[in-house]
């Protein structure tokens, strides 16, 4: 008891840690870390290299396995973070820009009519990005489409 | 050597600084300013934290400064970049753009006390003025690095913002065009924004701020109502 007076006594003076220092420490301690922290972390992040998109610069992606996509069948794909529209015809394989030249709505192979088409504005493109209809000021570019193996590529370069 | 307890480390530095640079009086004199009691409210913390976010834009522009392009053809995409690819990205260049409205109301806030509490009278008048400054520095900073995202609300919000300037008469056109670099906003225009948010604005913001700081240090600040 006389010991646990005295220590009570010793708050403040700076030579012995008693609970509450020991508290007072373990609080502001963690309170100062879990800020630097907090700020540390977004900082050191943001100053990491960042990811650089997949095949960025000219390089292709591979965007789907050949069997995904039968023909008849379109869907989009994010290449180099831009939407590409990928379709599947008796043609062959073709690839364009997905984002709509009017205004920026996300295009859709219409599999019933054989067109793409915008669900905005009802601007529809053939399957080459030739507008047919609607708003669309411009076609859909076009991108390099290439199946090897068992892999779907588009090439990144347009975007 | 059982003498007095040694001094804490921070003391210590204090005293080898003031040895040599002789400082500690008169930093004291400037530092060490109770705050007096009718000021401790919170509407006198305005000013505060107007500083405060000043602090944030700082820090958070110099971040977004790493990455972002001024180019008419690279602006956009290196947002996009910012805001897709880099850790973070989204947080810090959120944080710029909403520290960047919360300033300009906090400063507003900041003049009203000011005003309403009648602190701009003789003989702090010049302070005012030097507040004034900062007020037209904090929207100029919001003009500029409006146009900077270069989507199409920068370019049209740019557009008919600069137009105003526009409508001056007899010189309205020149100075349409110091302010653009060109009939339109073109990358021109973004460069000259770039230039004046990154460069021209900061170092004003710094003299305005250091003669206000100066300015309320050696008046102290004013009296109860």
């Amino acid at each position: 008891m006389g010991e646990s007076v005295n220590r009570v006594q010793d708050e403040g003076s700076g030579q012995s840690l008693n609970r509450r220092r020991f508290l007072k420490y373990i609080l502001l301690g963690f309170s100062a870390a879990a800020t630097a922290a907090g700020v540390a972390t977004p900082v050191v992040g943001y100053l990491w290299p960042p990811k650089q998109a997949v095949g960025a610069g000219g390089g292709r992606v591979a965007v789907a396995a050949a069997a995904d996509l039968p023909v008849g069948k379109g869907a989009v794909y994010s290449v180099n973070n831009k939407p590409v529209l990928v379709v599947h015809t008796q043609d062959g394989y073709h690839a364009l820009s997905a984002t709509c030249t009017h205004l920026g709505c996300i295009v859709f192979w219409a599999e019933q009519k054989g067109v793409i088409a915008c669900p905005c504005h009802a601007a529809f493109f053939t399957v080459n990005g030739n507008v047919i209809s609607g708003p669309a000021p411009a076609p859909l570019p076009v991108y390099q489409v290439q199946v090897e193996g068992d892999q779907i590529y588009v090439q990144g370069g347009q975007g | 050597m059982q003498t007095q307890p040694r001094a804490k480390w921070w003391t210590r530095l204090g005293d080898w600084l003031d040895e040599r640079f002789d400082v500690r009086i008169p930093l004291e004199a400037f530092l060490k300013k109770p705050v007096p009691k009718h000021a401790i409210k919170w509407y006198f913390c305005l000013g505060g934290i107007t500083f405060a976010l000043f602090v944030i834009q700082g820090v958070t522009g110099i971040l977004l400064s790493l990455y972002y392009k001024p180019t008419a053809t690279d602006a956009y995409d290196s947002i996009l970049f910012i805001m897709n690819n880099v850790r973070f990205g989204w947080l810090i260049r959120s944080m710029h753009a909403w520290s960047a409205k919360l300033m300009i109301a906090m400063c507003i806030a900041h003049m009203l006390r000011v005003f309403i509490t009648g602190s701009y009278k003789r003989p702090r008048e010049l302070n005012w003025v030097a507040g004034t400054f900062l007020l037209l520095l904090t929207l100029a900073f919001g003009f500029t690095g409006y146009l900077l995202p270069w989507d199409q609300k920068a370019l049209w919000g740019s557009t008919v913002g600069s137009q105003i300037l526009g409508a001056i008469p007899l010189v309205g056109d020149a100075l349409l065009g110091l302010l653009r670099g060109s009939p339109d906003v073109t990358g021109l225009t973004l460069t000259r924004f770039y230039g004046a948010h990154m460069l021209v604005l900061p170092v004003l913001a710094f003299i305005f701020l250091g003669a206000h700081f100066v300015i309320i240090r050696r008046q102290g600040i004013s009296g109860p109502l």
